[in-house]
């Protein structure tokens, strides 16, 4: 590829890039938060803390994992999330070997982070069993296993294979249980309701321990790394927000996050008004609860989406076209381009989602410059081929006509390709649409948006609020290109 | 010197073959000269070379004087007329816009334009309302007569026309070649035609020049090919045109 296109496509990606870094005006405070619901919700209560000291916030929700978050917060894209110290050390700083908390602190004092005192919980592997059968046994700490040998363990597979699940603990403790077995969490739970079970691996905060009234034990002998949950913002974050957020500093012990946790994943209420209610309860925190109606909700996703698609789709056009026309017409730069187009193109959405994130960071841009190279393909196969179709009389008739390429160009050989331009534009375009809902990964929003959250609530009528529409426009916009081909087009 | 169309040992080879053989051929101004031989003889290659669609490996060409060259084509393009079989008319344009693109393009008066059209129009006798028609909308008569008023819009020196005539079923192609006769005949073109019909040759032209495998053969009229052939092949070709016509007429 010639110097110049390189040049071209550097500046169309920049210009993508400071349109969207642009959106969150450096005014704003932005929190994200992991992709699981304890996460949104200590996200929402930091987002409502921040307001509450006086200043504009805005929860990306739902991110992803450890990873995306932490490279976020590097990079500036956000500036505070939820987190725990047990992942810091083993998931961030894995080669440093950090003991205590004071040393995890001065490590991210070194990243330039600040911390905020811990919540006031430890979300950890625990075990967990039936109220009743604990209180008719006498077991309230994990060294009192082994006074019951003839007890039934069910784990999850993961926890019967992990160094520090249940061989470890067995080592730990000097477990003498025989009767153990490995299977899905989902029939652990159901396990222990109908006692076939009486033990099986939690984390200390998930809501089936209320649903499931199960009573968890101590781990006296201090198993278990500790999990604690804290918040981590970037240094150049002002002072009254760091202040604020240290408010929550021990306020949330396990009970009453795992309480949260169910009212959001099993009674469906939103996040925003579970933290605004815990604030407002413990805490005397008038915090407002945003919780959007439904018709708002979808309205706020349908731009979201609409903003993905179109951009990206408008700046392929612009970069696609002409560069279909140079291929054309210099056979050499043709194969070139179409060997870097077919490569993208193979690359999966995910993939190449979580390659942009280092570069450009969440949101809108990796967004776009990944549609963006997904809609480059087709729009540029087409105009190569529809330039190429152009039957060679037509073709000669015109140069005899003592035309300028420039003008045949425009006036009689992209008239001519015009539908099959066309035709590349929708197909795009349609790939879009259904890309697109992968970019609430991100932080783009979307029609994705709900259906993430579905998936992680498991609320199937979630699931429908982004999906529907994101079929309706797929099939809106086949029509309004139908409709364009049959205008501009096929009528002549 | 002064002429039209000028080839002076011109030759084009395509990947695999020669198309045009060291040809030399001259068109005088005012002169109709038809080109015939069987397919693939070098004849539409030799119109493509006078067009500057394609350029010679060897030779010059010349049109109105003036060697081609990269730079002075699309003037020179001005001052010829090309019409191809199918018309080559463009399917997205009304037939008046494919007549008129090349004279919107250099920015010529628009009354010049609309008069010119009329006249042309009257010329080729194209009823006006086909002038509004899109190409796939007209009949192939028509599609013709637009394409020869494209042809002669600019008031072109030099016309190509690459059998003109060779997709017409036979009674429009009878009316349309008295048309063209006449019509040459009025404007005083220079004219290179190119046929395969034995017949519309010489209908069109007392000079009849006959090529096989890129090379000239023989030039003259219709009478000069029968009486006094330059080889066999002059006589074989010229009888195996009359062939059907004339077993039709002995049986």
């Amino acid at each position: 590829m010639p110097e110049s296109h390189c040049r071209l496509l550097h500046l169309v990606l920049t210009v993508a890039m400071l349109s969207f870094s642009s959106v969150a005006s450096a005014a704003t405070t932005i929190i994200g938060s992991k992709a699981f619901t304890e996460s949104v919700i200590l996200g929402e209560l930091a987002t409502q803390l921040t307001e509450e000291a006086g200043f504009d916030a805005e929860h990306r929700r739902q991110l992803g994992g450890t990873r995306v978050l932490w490279s976020a917060l590097i990079r500036g894209d956000i500036q505070c999330y939820p987190e725990y110290t047990g992942t810091l050390r083993t998931e961030i700083f894995s080669s440093e070997n950090i003991r205590n908390d004071a040393e995890l602190r001065q490590a991210l004092a070194r990243e330039k982070i600040w911390t905020s005192t811990s919540l006031g919980f430890n979300n950890t592997y625990v075990l967990g069993m039936r109220r009743d059968r604990a209180a008719e046994l006498g077991i309230a700490r994990m060294s009192q296993l082994a006074d019951h040998p003839t007890l039934r363990f069910g784990f999850s597979n993961e926890f019967m294979e992990r160094a520090d699940g249940w061989p470890g603990i067995r080592a730990h403790y000097r477990l003498p249980q025989q009767d153990v077995r490995g299977l899905s969490h989902d029939l652990a739970y159901r396990g222990l309701e109908s006692r076939s079970l009486d033990l099986t691996d939690l984390y200390s905060t998930d809501a089936e321990i209320v649903h499931y009234d199960l009573t968890t034990l101590v781990d006296d002998a201090g198993f278990f790394p500790v999990y604690d949950a804290i918040i981590l913002c970037r240094d150049d974050v002002p002072g009254p927000i760091r202040e604020s957020l240290n408010r929550l500093g021990g306020r949330i012990d396990e009970m009453t996050m795992t309480k949260m946790n169910a009212r959001a994943a099993l009674d469906r209420e939103p996040e925003a008004q579970i933290a605004a209610s815990f604030l407002r309860d413990r805490m005397n925190v008038s915090a407002e609860a945003k919780v959007q109606s439904r018709t708002a909700r979808i309205w706020q996703r349908t731009r979201e989406h609409l903003a993905m698609v179109g951009i990206s789709l408008g700046l392929a056009v612009l970069v696609a076209v002409p560069l279909g026309i140079v291929a054309f017409y210099r056979r050499g730069v043709g194969r070139v381009v179409f060997a870097i187009a077919d490569i993208l193109q193979t690359l999966p959405a995910l993939a190449l989602l979580v390659f942009l994130i280092p570069w450009l960071g969440i949101g809108y841009a990796p967004a776009i410059v990944a549609l963006f190279l997904y809609s480059v393909l087709p729009i540029l196969r087409n105009t190569h081929t529809g330039l190429a179709d152009i039957p060679r009389d037509l073709r000669e008739s015109a140069e005899a006509l003592g035309l300028p390429r420039i003008a045949r160009l425009r006036y009689v050989e992209l008239p001519l390709a015009a539908r099959s331009m066309l035709a590349g534009v929708r197909t795009a375009a349609v790939i879009n649409v259904g890309t697109a809902t992968l970019g609430a990964l991100i932080g783009a929003g979307g029609y994705g948006q709900p259906i993430l959250t579905g998936i992680r609530l498991d609320d199937t009528n979630l699931i429908l609020e982004g999906a529907v529409p994101a079929a309706l426009l797929a099939l809106l916009v086949q029509w309004v290109f139908g409709w364009l081909e049959h205008r501009w087009v096929a009528a002549k | 010197m002064s002429c039209a169309i000028a080839f002076e040992h011109v030759t084009h080879r395509y990947l695999h073959a020669v198309a045009v053989d060291d040809v030399s051929l001259r068109v005088e101004p005012g002169e109709t000269v038809a080109l015939i031989g069987p397919s693939g003889c070098g004849k539409s290659t030799l119109l493509k070379l006078a067009a500057g669609l394609v350029w010679p490996q060897q030779g010059t060409v010349f049109v109105t004087d003036r060697a081609l060259a990269p730079d002075n084509l699309l003037e020179i393009r001005h001052r010829i007329g090309y019409v191809i079989q199918s018309g080559g008319l463009f399917p997205h344009m009304s037939a008046v816009d494919n007549v008129t693109l090349a004279a919107r393009f250099l920015k010529r008066d628009r009354q010049w334009i609309a008069e010119r059209v009329a006249e042309l129009a009257e010329l080729v006798q194209l009823p006006r309302d086909a002038l509004d028609r899109f190409p796939n909308n007209l009949s192939g008569g028509q599609r013709q007569r637009v394409s020869l008023m494209r042809a002669l819009m600019l008031d072109p020196a030099v016309l190509l026309l690459d059998e003109p005539l060779g997709a017409l079923d036979p009674m429009v192609r009878h009316g349309l070649q008295e048309d063209l006769r006449r019509l040459f005949q009025r404007l005083r073109k220079s004219v290179l035609l190119v046929t395969h019909d034995m017949a519309e040759a010489a209908f069109f032209s007392q000079n009849i020049v006959l090529m096989r495998e890129g090379k000239v053969v023989q030039r003259g009229s219709y009478r000069d090919l029968i009486d006094a052939p330059a080889e066999q092949f002059v006589s074989d070709f010229v009888k195996a045109q009359r062939g059907l016509h004339a077993e039709a007429l002995d049986a």
